[in-house]
């Protein structure tokens, strides 16, 4: 799938995207629209996401950068407690990697 | 977010195949447990690993669960046989496919191969077991529990989960008091028809058991390869009912193996079949 428009691999404008994305989730899926979402804020603790909403964030994800970004690889990869202490911060450094590894091929 | 209306449910599936253009090799459905459990405990696990194994992955929510749509009643198993069968009518799935199922998943897994068995390539079972009439008590009595002491008596209960078990668990057992509470599921489990051991053993297509060395459910191994024509099972010690999450890429690797060696004697019998057919 092709991205809707063009992506910049940098820090602070993935965070921003995904700031965005996440605060469209909390609002489409739990009515929260006041949420201070950072790069320290994390997935289980702060927002209480369920693996369920994960699943939504990773087609969120997907419609944003096309399969340059996969999220599942991402967390397959990982230990139970590394999923659990999961900050956005570290899905943007992420995501940087992944797109700066698809402009290099 | 892919939602397909089987004509009774909206269900919510997740679609993944092999990402380099190659056309797969054969499809796999993979259907979660119940009340705390959703496609996210595939989606995030083997999921990825199938995909990239050539295979054509449909996960969905099963309904009431995940983003499915959560109609107040319809939970037998027949009800949730008639989903997925419905499911794979929507998605034009019409080969045989190989099934793959979590605790009560596989339950429906393997009633979708009793109803269908030439449509079953192959079914995994992981800590699960057909439904007879064993399953059908036991089942009713971890759901009495369910119903009983968290959905009726939620304060309390989730408190002690809270302060026993944690916090996850404890959101997790608030996601199950509701399931329990807004829908029939708690009666209509129990009451499903369950299936003869002639409706069992019709499953000839081969099946692999999965169990957690620690889980009770270790000792259906040897009664389930006695029973079934085609049947081995793996115990993969230091685990309880939560294998699939916890060792997730060794119950990703025997059932890659599975599906593998099915395929394989699959294509054999064709060939013999068109051999003999030349021969003739």
């Amino acid at each position: 799938m092709t991205p809707h428009t063009s992506v910049t691999a940098d820090e602070a404008t993935v965070l921003a995207d995904l700031t965005g994305l996440l605060a469209r989730l909390m609002e489409d899926e739990y009515g929260l629209d006041d949420l201070v979402i950072g790069p320290r804020t994390t997935f289980n603790r702060d927002l209480e996401l369920e693996s369920i909403d994960l699943v939504t964030l990773a087609g969120l994800l997907q419609e944003r950068y096309g399969d340059r970004v996969n999220f599942a690889e991402f967390l397959a990869g990982m230990e139970f407690d590394e999923i659990i202490e999961l900050t956005v911060g570290r899905l943007v450094e992420y995501v940087v990697a992944s797109l700066k590894a698809a402009e290099a091929s | 977010m892919a939602m397909v209306d089987t004509g009774a449910v909206r269900l919510h599936v997740q679609r993944i195949g092999p990402r380099d253009g190659r056309p797969a090799t054969a499809t796999l459905v993979l259907v979660h447990g119940l009340l705390t459990d959703s496609l996210a405990s595939y989606y995030f696990t083997v999921a990825p690993a199938f995909a990239a194994a050539g295979l054509d992955v449909v996960m969905y929510d099963l309904r009431g669960h995940g983003r499915s749509e959560r109609p107040a009643d319809g939970y037998t198993l027949d009800d949730g046989v008639d989903d997925l069968e419905a499911l794979l009518d929507r998605l034009a799935v019409t080969g045989p496919v190989h099934l793959v199922g979590n605790s009560y998943g596989g339950t429906v897994a393997f009633g979708y191969a009793a109803r269908h068995p030439e449509r079953a390539a192959s079914v995994t079972l992981i800590e699960s077991e057909p439904a007879t009439p064993a399953w059908a008590v036991k089942l009713g009595g971890i759901l009495d529990r369910v119903v009983t002491q968290l959905a009726h008596n939620e304060t309390d209960a989730i408190a002690w989960i809270t302060a026993h078990r944690g916090h996850n668990t404890a959101r997790l057992a608030r996601g199950a008091a509701r399931l329990a509470r807004d829908t029939t599921l708690g009666r209509d489990i129990p009451a499903s028809r369950v299936l003869t051991e002639e409706q069992i053993t019709a499953v000839r297509c081969p099946v692999l058991g999965v169990y957690g060395g620690d889980s009770d459910l270790a000792e259906l191994a040897p009664w389930l390869e006695a029973l079934l024509p085609d049947c081995r099972t793996v115990v993969l010690a230091g685990h309880e009912h939560s294998v699939l999450v916890e060792a997730a890429p060794a119950v990703g690797d025997q059932v890659l193996a599975l599906v593998r060696e099915a395929e394989r004697a699959g294509a054999e019998r064709a060939g013999a079949e068109r051999t003999g057919a030349e021969v003739r």
